[in-house]
């Protein structure tokens, strides 16, 4: 019952309109992404593979230019098939170039922006993106970004001293951002969990330190 | 009767592969041996072998599947080096290429000149062939297989004697060549010495044909026929044009011009030349798939494309390099146009190849015009333990790898997997709590525990937790290639690390970020 007012409550995209999907993790804080939305992604490199891996799902294609160090593995382990999976990895500076190629062909591409774009280039890009129902997720300045996503992290678990394996990650998401997108809202989750994926976590309680 | 000289490039299909002639090496086809190297053969592969019994006779064959695109892709350098001494290159197949002998003789000083000349400049190019002279293609061809890998000049009127020690098997007729020999008719000779008429009535049309090659003559005779008409289209810019809309929208005029040629004649084109002729005297050659499915605003956008590969700077966006003063496409390879019917359950239903969507294809088909075929890859999930080694980057277009079982990989590392691993690990120190670097000894015992982490760039790091060490050792079987590492986890107040020492070096292979 409680699932089910729940999947009430939450937003239904409008229809008519390519939305792009998120993780199931991510939909309290974003329900989904608008084509030609800019989303700029500081903090951990996993959330950029999480938004990446929400776009892959039921079938859709991505791409990551500009990344050669893109955990694949990661990405996979969040659920993104590295079958529908583009990669450019040097794209030098006709990267613009490169990424209005793949707006025609992908749903999401994760760019890792070398220079911060000139403001015609920036708007060209958006247009083109909007035109071929593509999200841009940048790595880097950009400016006028609808959405911005920061990731405070709590630090992993799973590590002793000189035993243990590294099992996942708490961290706090934090969204801000112009117009109904960004009200800084924020909610815990594990990037990565324990078998890879992200999953919402609750908080983690305040560990006691002794002052005195 | 035409001197020939021909190309051949010895084993081919595995020099594309990457496959070296001193390693026992095959490819495959349909499960089949297509081809193998020197060393196999040497060791009983045999082509038209099954898998099983090519492993049988040398067990350590390297087996990968045939890859017709890597094969005529690097057969261009080959063409292009030949084409650099003349320019009438005739591509037969990948790996064997011919030109016409008898104009490039007299310039060059003699055929054995040319000959000479031809095998330097494709050895030059990197690769290892045979080049053979003598009247008509056939001929030519089993010359310059003749003296292993070197090539031979067969004189004029030479032929009929140079072919007949031959066995049947050069005439790829394997019935024929089969009936033939239990008549008792062993090499080409013997098969020569027939008279035409009784040949014809025993073996028919098939049978002429061959009897006629084992002479040394073309396999029918000259027909000559009326040249057919140039139906490339080509438009000349009188005041050249300056900016690239310009010229994408003559493009679209000039292919629909191409495209009423063609179905004038009942054609189609397995490929087009889009030649772009620049103001100053640079020409931008480039040939495309067309296979008879483009439309005339999808060659305007290839043109638009070669165009914009050529871009000096991104921030001349319209402006062309100089101005354009021609534009010409050629169709290449014209074959009969037979139609083309989408398979019924939509396209990508025609195996590996055909799973790319068509807007994927042609994204990636752009970047590639612009940064070159290994710009764009496809990450392919292979066996391995570390996070870099289980990934390799397969450029769009290529084979894709077979799926191979996911074999027991013990000390592979457990989830969840590192979100950056650089392509090379990144030297670093791992540094004990009075500073001295920490060591791993042969039977996997630490000096001390890690307290810091060094990083090329950055302050020094405190080392909150950590584990390990977890030993890995690889490939101890081939010194060549034998690694030893041993493998931590470790956290720092920022952030978590994979870190490795091998050979007392440490270095990070990824970050946990």
């Amino acid at each position: 019952m409680g699932a089910l007012s729940e999947l009430q409550a939450r937003p239904a995209p409008a229809a008519g309109e390519d939305l792009v999907p998120v993780l199931p993790a991510l939909r309290t804080l974003i329900p989904a992404l608008r084509p030609g939305m800019v989303v700029c992604v500081e903090g951990p490199a996993s959330l950029g593979l999480a938004l990446l891996a929400g776009a892959a799902q039921d079938g859709g294609w991505c791409a990551a230019v500009g990344i050669p160090e893109l955990g694949v593995l990661a990405a996979r382990g969040m659920g993104a098939d590295p079958a529908r999976l583009l990669l450019v990895d040097e794209p030098g500076p006709r990267w613009a170039d490169v990424v209005a190629a793949l707006t025609e062909a992908v749903r999401l591409i994760l760019v890792c922006l070398p220079e911060r774009p000139s403001p015609t280039l920036a708007r060209r890009l958006v247009a083109t993106a909007r035109k071929n129902g593509c999200v841009l997720a940048v790595r880097g300045d950009w400016e006028g970004a609808q959405l911005r996503l920061r990731a405070d992290t709590a630090g992993w678990d799973g590590l002793g001293d000189g035993h243990g394996h590294l099992s996942g990650r708490r961290v706090r998401v934090v969204t801000a951002g112009r117009g109904a997108a960004g009200q800084g809202r924020a909610a815990w989750m594990w990037l990565p969990g324990p078998d890879g994926r992200v999953t919402s976590a609750e908080e983690p309680p305040r560990r006691l330190e002794v002052v005195a | 009767m035409s001197r020939v000289l021909v190309v051949w490039c010895p084993d081919w299909p595995l020099t594309a592969v990457g496959i070296e002639a001193a390693v026992p090496g095959a490819v495959l086809e349909r499960q089949r041996i297509a081809a193998c190297t020197a060393a196999a053969r040497a060791a009983g592969v045999r082509r038209g072998q099954r898998q099983r019994d090519a492993q049988r006779h040398c067990p350590e064959l390297v087996l990968t599947d045939r890859d017709p695109d890597a094969e005529g892709r690097l057969f261009e350098t080959v063409a292009a080096a030949v084409a650099a001494l003349t320019p009438r290159v005739e591509v037969l197949r990948p790996g064997v290429c011919a030109i016409p002998a008898r104009g490039p003789a007299r310039f060059y000083g003699g055929e054995e000149a040319l000959r000479m000349l031809v095998q330097d400049a494709v050895v030059e190019a990197g690769h290892d062939c045979g080049v053979g002279v003598a009247d008509g293609l056939f001929t030519a061809e089993l010359a310059a297989r003749a003296h292993s890998t070197c090539g031979v000049i067969v004189p004029v009127a030479g032929s009929a004697e140079f072919l007949a020690p031959f066995p049947l098997a050069v005439l790829d007729r394997p019935e024929l060549a089969d009936l033939l020999l239990r008549l008792g008719i062993r090499s080409l000779g013997e098969f020569a010495a027939l008279p035409a008429p009784d040949v014809l009535a025993r073996f028919g049309a098939e049978g002429v044909l061959a009897h006629r090659l084992s002479h040394g003559r073309e396999p029918r005779p000259v027909a000559p026929r009326a040249a057919p008409h140039d139906l490339s289209a080509q438009q000349v810019f009188d005041e050249p044009a300056a900016r690239s809309d310009q010229v994408v929208f003559a493009a679209k005029a000039l292919a629909d011009r191409l495209h009423d040629g063609l179905a004038q004649e009942g054609l189609t084109c397995v490929r087009l030349a889009v030649e772009v002729e620049f103001q100053d005297g640079t020409i931008s050659e480039r040939l495309w798939r067309h296979d008879g499915l483009l439309s005339s605003l999808a060659v305007a956008e290839r043109v638009r494309w070669q165009l914009s590969g050529r871009q000096p700077a991104p921030g001349a966006q319209s402006a062309v390099w100089g101005g354009v003063s021609a534009l010409v496409l050629t169709p290449d390879q014209v074959v009969p146009d037979t139609g083309s019917q989408q398979a019924l359950w939509g396209p990508g239903s025609r195996g590996d190849r055909g799973a790319l969507p068509e807007q994927v294809a042609r994204a990636a088909d752009r970047i590639q015009a612009i940064l070159g075929h290994r710009s764009v890859t496809r990450p392919v999930i292979v066996g391995g333990r570390g996070p870099g080694e289980q990934v390799l980057r397969v450029p769009v277009g290529d084979l894709p790898l077979t799926e191979r079982g996911d074999g027991p990989w013990p000390g592979r590392l457990p989830e969840p997997a590192p979100a950056v691993v650089p392509a090379l690990p990144v030297p670093a120190a791992v540094l004990d709590g009075s500073g001295d670097p920490v060591m791993v000894s042969a039977r996997c015992a630490v000096t001390a525990a890690p307290a810091y982490l060094d990083l090329p760039r950055g302050p020094r790091l405190a080392v909150t937790s950590w584990t390990g060490p977890w030993p890995c050792t690889e490939r101890w079987w081939d010194p060549g290639q034998a690694r030893r590492r041993a493998r931590f986890q470790l956290t720092t107040p920022d952030g978590a690390y994979l870190v490795a020492i091998e050979a007392g070096r440490w270095s990070v292979e990824a970050v946990y970020d």
